[in-house]
């Protein structure tokens, strides 16, 4: 057999040999533009290839009410969070279009997120539909730095009836949109420590692009400890009811209802509201901005960050005041009120021609000419320490965040705004009818109701029924009201009811339980703000005070709010409309 | 005859330098893996290789030309068992007790067997009208492979009777014809560069004056791939049109082929010119690699050991490659020379490709590092055509 070699000719092996260091060469070429020229991009890139740990958010704790019923609790909602130093610009369209959003809007999330930091994941979205999670689901391995989670979301069964008291919750104030969800208003931000829970997280490995590589499952994650739950004094369908009453009278108000037995804070009802779960899904600046900035201020809670003067309310202070006191006996008679009352050049007003009354029935009729001449009895100093000693001036509870003091004014006061010749008898006179510098809280009247109704005490206004140890509650001081001045006050309070001419008959006259009440017209620049505050022995130990602003005169709105919304709340609670009392 | 001379101690230091590389890198990435079974495993491939070297050292050339047709026959039927019997994550083992074996890798080492045989077969009948003999035998094992489907695989085995037939000296217009039936199949894609491809044919075949049965056999034969193409392409399962099309363009697969790409090269480059240090590399960029021991397993050296370090595997293989050239150009033995044309073209190939691959110049294909990449299979078939070549390079004399 004749031996051949295949490389005689010889182009083939120099092919082969031309193709290998042709080959290395180029393997050569691109080993050096890649570890050389580009190491150092290369090293930066790789050290991003690392572990992301994504907390994973607790569930924050239920608020029930007295009753045991759900004011506040959590839903899982899906969340599109973005880490900014992973997330390739190129993809804005992309996940625009996932989410439904405009590419515009999601760049300007992104951006604000990095503003923050670069390489924590911030949300961008949270409540997705199911579409939009299929979509993104379908897509997120493209989407380098995207996570979708799911995620625990506040939720009120209630809805904005109880919005003032729980408040909201919404991202922390320095993290921005994507910051941890903290309360942000009310009993949300006061125990927003004890609500919180402890979040858990998981760890997942991401590439250079952060597209997810692989999850850690157990042990490397750690679940979200829920937070504690709260359970409120406040009965939930009774300040359902209040927030409806005053929807109706169309103005915005507030009625608080406590038990003056316990001290409990049935109702701290105001209107307008806001819906605390849209504020709770991420709400729009646009959304935001018209809810604090509307003339009626839905944010606000009347029931106890606004004050008003108390005005005729007042008047059962004043006459406490000038009868404990011994400045004025129970038998007091003063001149008759023809309309009028002059002192020096001034002349004041009072709203009809009373007649000569005593003083259980000038709180009865609210008379004001009765009230110009028993105050002078006593003294601006006086009448504000014994207003203090009602718990007017003060804070009633500790937990409500934006309590407002109100304003009893003593004569240092009145130095201080007037300069202390710039004031004198009149300021006195306005004083004891509740006008002038006074300003009052419906919660605080509420709780001077209920300490009327309790004899001059009452058990401190209790907000909280669990955790209540951890928040010390206000040092009340005893008034001990004598039982002589408290017959007058009750006497009065109740003939306004009975009376057929009683400022509270018409409201309250058919309702068929002992009620004891006094009205109040808060002159103010345009219509005055009608105030009811009152009481009942039975069949529950109720202590009530409703304020409706700009409602006009004669103290009409207010005793109606009160009134339907205790009639229908007992009648619910099993005491017929028709029993007697 | 002659006394024996010694194997050629340039091969067996390179492959010793390649060894080694590949079982630091390897035990590097089961570091990392946490699967030190990956490491143990692959020594004991090393030494099956090893064994089978051996094996493939005492084969005269004689003994294997005449056991190529049998071992060709056998792989052809692992290939047709594989389809019903596959496993694995794509389908590509048969598993038989504690291991499985990959017929595509075994069927790479019986294509160069059989082609160096059939070419002398042609030869020695002093005639070229006999190379449809050849691919007669290429064909199965190339259209076997392409069914399971490893396409890379098939295409690779493409060019390694391509570049057989040159070292046996066929031109070029040989072989274009040679590789007509692969490109008929890419050129369906689209009418344009099938037109472009059927013209080129047939100037190719007016040029070599070829008979009527040939114009038949090509021109009808390429038609008719071009035309079932599409029809075998709608009788693919989506996820089989993804792994060809991911071929043909990996940056169609979003989320695989063009991402292990960009993971490959930023492990390579964040490697330097010294490296991130031995075991420290896999920590960082390329522990997100999910073949980080089989097909990227290049990457994990580039990045522990640098520039230095693919220098020191590039030299190895090269002196590799080298030698088996020299062997090759130096055996009389048309079969011995041709068999080891191939194996030398076996590693040159798998060197581009792989290499290719990491570096971002390559399609993703899933293509070995032979010697280096995790797998029996790959490592006992490389050792064994080593054990050939070194056989061939010892008694090329000897015939």
């Amino acid at each position: 057999m004749r031996t051949e070699s295949f490389s005689r000719s010889g182009w083939p092996w120099k092919t082969y040999m031309a193709v290998l260091i042709l080959g290395v060469a180029v393997i050569l070429a691109r080993l050096v533009y890649l570890q050389v020229i580009r190491g150092d991009y290369y090293a930066r890139l790789a050290e991003r290839n690392h572990m992301r740990v994504i907390e994973r958010p607790a569930p924050r704790g239920v608020i029930l009410d007295r009753e045991g019923r759900v004011l506040a609790d959590s839903r899982t909602v899906f969340m599109v969070s973005v880490v900014p130093a992973e997330f390739d610009s190129a993809d804005v369209r992309l996940l625009g279009r996932l989410l439904h959003m405009d590419p515009a809007g999601v760049e300007a999330e992104v951006q604000r997120a990095s503003m923050r930091s670069s390489y924590i994941p911030c949300a961008i979205s949270t409540g997705l539909t199911v579409a939009e999670v299929a979509g993104l689901a379908d897509n997120i391995h493209r989407l380098g730095g995207v996570i979708l989670d799911a995620v625990p979301q506040r939720r009120y069964p209630m809805g904005r009836a109880l919005c003032h008291l729980l408040g909201h919750v919404g991202p922390s104030q320095e993290g921005g949109m994507g910051g941890r969800i903290v309360g942000r208003a009310g009993l949300e931000a006061v125990f927003d420590t004890h609500l919180q829970g402890t979040p858990g997280y998981r760890r997942e490995i991401v590439d250079a692009y952060g597209r997810v590589v692989e999850e850690f499952g157990d042990p490397g994650d750690k679940l979200a400890v829920p937070g504690d739950s709260l359970r409120l004094a406040v009965d939930a369908s009774l300040q359902q009811l209040a927030v409806d009453r005053l929807e109706v009278s169309g103005r915005p108000g507030a009625m608080v209802v406590l038990d003056w037995r316990t001290g409990d804070a049935l109702c701290l009802a105001s209107w307008p509201t806001f819906p605390p779960n849209r504020l709770s899904s991420g709400i729009t600046e646009a959304g935001w901005d018209s809810l604090a900035g509307s003339a009626e201020k839905p944010m606000l809670s009347r029931a106890w960050a606004a004050s008003y003067p108390p005005a005729s309310t007042f008047k059962l202070v004043t006459a406490a005041y000038l009868l404990e006191r011994g400045l004025m006996g129970p038998d007091y008679l003063p001149d008759p009120c023809y309309g009028t009352y002059r002192l020096g050049g001034t002349e004041f007003g009072c709203w009809t021609s009373h007649g000569r009354l005593d003083v259980v029935d000038a709180l009865a009729y609210s008379c004001n000419v009765f009230f110009y001449q028993a105050v002078q009895l006593g003294s601006v100093d006086g009448l504000a320490e014994f207003a203090g000693s009602m718990g007017l001036g003060r804070r009633v509870t500790q937990v409500l965040r934006e309590e407002r003091v109100g304003l009893v004014p003593d004569a240092a006061d009145l130095d201080r705004m007037y300069g202390s010749d710039g004031w004198g008898r009149g300021n006195l006179l306005n004083l004891g009818v509740g006008q002038g510098e006074l300003l009052v809280t419906p919660l605080q009247m509420a709780a001077l109701a209920g300490r009327i109704a309790g004899g001059g005490s009452m058990p401190p206004v209790r907000v909280i029924l669990s955790a209540d140890t951890a928040i010390s509650r206000p040092h009340v001081p005893a008034a001990g009201l004598s039982d002589s001045t408290m017959q007058v006050l009750v006497a009065g309070m109740r003939r306004a009811v009975t009376y057929s001419d009683g400022t509270l008959h018409r409201a309250m006259g058919d309702l068929p339980w002992a009620v004891y009440g006094k009205t109040g017209t808060a002159e103010v620049p345009g219509e005055p703000h009608s105030w009811t505050i009152g009481f009942l022995r039975e069949p529950r130990p109720l202590a009530f005070a409703v304020v409706v602003e700009n409602a006009g005169s004669g103290g009409a709105a207010a005793a109606e709010v009160a009134a339907g919304v205790l009639r229908r709340y007992l009648a619910a609670d099993g005491f017929p409309a028709g029993g007697g009392s | 005859m002659r006394k024996r001379e010694r194997p050629d101690l340039f091969l067996l230091l390179a492959l010793a330098v390649v060894l080694a590389v590949g079982l630091l890198t390897l035990y590097s990435a089961s570091r990392a893996l946490e699967s030190g079974s990956i490491f143990t495993r692959q020594l004991i491939w090393v030494g099956l290789g090893l064994g089978a070297m051996g094996a493939g050292y005492s084969l005269s050339g004689r003994m294997v030309d005449e056991m190529s047709t049998f071992a060709w026959a056998a792989v052809c039927l692992l290939l047709v068992l594989v389809i019903p019997l596959g496993s694995g994550p794509a389908g590509r083992w048969i598993v038989l007790g504690p291991v499985g074996i990959q017929p595509s890798e075994l069927a790479k080492a019986v294509l160069i067997l059989i082609v160096a045989k059939r070419l002398v077969e042609m030869r020695r009948r002093r005639t070229r009208s006999r190379e449809l003999g050849v691919l007669l035998f290429a064909l199965p094992l190339v259209a076997l492979t392409w069914m399971q489907p490893d396409l890379g695989t098939a295409a690779f085995m493409c060019l390694l009777t391509l570049a057989m037939f040159m070292w046996a000296g066929f031109g070029p217009e040989w072989l274009f014809l040679l590789l007509s039936p692969l490109l008929a199949a890419l050129s369906s894609m689209h009418v344009l560069l099938w037109a472009g491809f059927t013209l080129l044919l047939v100037v190719v075949l007016v040029r070599r004056k070829l008979g009527f049965g040939r114009w038949l056999l090509f021109l009808g034969g390429n038609t008719a791939i071009a035309a079932a193409t599409p029809m075998i392409w709608n009788l693919l399962k989506p996820y089989q049109q993804q792994r060809l099309i991911t071929f043909i363009n990996p940056a169609a697969d979003p989320q695989g082929a063009g991402w292990n790409i960009i993971q490959s090269q930023v492990a390579i480059g964040s490697g330097g010119v010294t490296g991130q240090g031995f075991l420290h590399g896999a920590q960082k960029g390329l522990a997100f690699l999910p073949a980080r021991h089989t097909d990227f397993v290049f990457s994990v050296w580039a990045e522990e050991t640098g520039l230095l370090g693919c220098l020191l595997l590039l030299a190895a293989y090269w002196v590799l490659i080298w030698r088996l050239v020299v062997t090759a150009r130096r055996s009389v033995s048309p079969f011995s020379s041709l068999m080891v044309a191939g194996i030398a073209a076996f590693f040159m190939l798998h060197l581009f490709v792989n290499v290719g691959m990491a570096l971002g110049l390559m399609p993703v294909t899933g293509l070995p590092l032979p010697l280096v990449s995790y797998g029996g299979s790959s490592m006992v078939t490389s050792l064994f055509l080593l054990g050939l070549a070194l056989r061939a390079g010892v008694s090329w004399r000897v015939i």
